[in-house]
């Protein structure tokens, strides 16, 4: 439940972005169904990305997994491969700084991504 | 009727690719002659029909650039399968034959059923309710407060 409302308080943090945006207001209920939706795609890509993860022989999840989450559309696979980049780089850059938290991030890392992912397929849905 | 000319032109094309047999023209990726004959007379859909061709809806993305979107123009003409039109039926596991649902499936048949439940609620939100007691903050980006939302931090 701990997790639940933080998903939940987030849905809400980016449907508020998207109704300022859009000039919409979103129902208390359509920011709720949101965010179950959400929470429950998140057990749909733990389970894939452990998946794809173990079909390759790793134990660690890594950015090409996440990337395979996307692969049924053109459009989302070309952002994620984007931003996995552009990660990519900046962790380049931060190395040394990095070095120390580098395990800790990593897992928070690949669970933001996926938020994103999700909720983009979920506008899109919406509209 | 240009229709037996187009079919005698592929007749002739598959006979020339596999020969004229039907155990070649089984053997080969496309339809035979005798079976292009019988999903010509069967099953294409034609002019005369009176239905519209059935296609799915492409996939579209509000807030990322759309790659490959080509538009069909005979959009109008062709019956685009919905996903939603039937909605309200959804809250409910469908009957299988072979294949089971997947946790994908439930997974959505459970969100329609919580959809449903809100469906008649006025303003307070059951859900919010339920859960506001266990946010933390930790949890959650808090830098993000300038833009909160009334809807889920009141209460």
């Amino acid at each position: 439940q701990r997790l639940r409302a933080a998903v939940h308080y987030t849905a809400g943090c980016l449907c508020q972005d998207v109704a300022e945006d859009k000039g919409v207001q979103f129902s208390k209920q359509t920011i709720a169904a949101i965010a179950e939706i959400t929470f429950r795609q998140c057990e749909n890509f733990a389970r894939d990305l452990e998946m794809f993860a173990r079909h390759a022989k790793r134990s660690t999840v890594t950015p090409e997994d996440v990337k395979l989450l996307a692969r049924r559309s053109n459009s989302l696979l070309k952002y994620i491969t984007q931003k996995s980049e552009e990660l990519a780089s900046s962790n380049m850059e931060q190395k040394e700084k990095k070095k120390k938290k580098s395990s800790a991030a990593k897992g928070r890392r690949t669970s933001e991504e996926q938020e994103a992912a999700v909720t983009e397929s979920e506008d899109s849905n919406m509209a | 009727r240009g229709r037996p000319g187009s079919l005698q032109h592929k007749s002739a094309l598959f006979s020339c690719a596999t020969g004229p047999q039907q155990i070649h023209g089984r053997e080969s990726w496309s339809l035979s002659p005798e079976e292009f004959e019988i999903w010509d007379r069967l099953y294409r859909l034609k002019e005369g029909d009176g239905v519209k061709e059935p296609i799915l809806p492409q996939i579209h993305f509000e807030t990322i650039e759309n790659l490959d979107e080509t538009s069909r123009p005979e959009e109008e003409a062709a019956h685009t399968l919905s996903l939603s039109e039937w909605s309200i039926w959804q809250n409910r596991p469908f009957p299988t034959s072979a294949v089971d649902h997947s946790d994908r499936c439930h997974h959505f048949i459970s969100v329609m059923e919580m959809i449903e439940a809100m469906r008649e609620e006025q303003g307070d939100c059951s859900y919010e309710l339920e859960l506001q007691p266990h946010l933390r903050a930790e949890d959650v980006h808090v830098q993000r407060n300038k833009s909160h939302p009334s809807a889920s931090k009141s209460a």
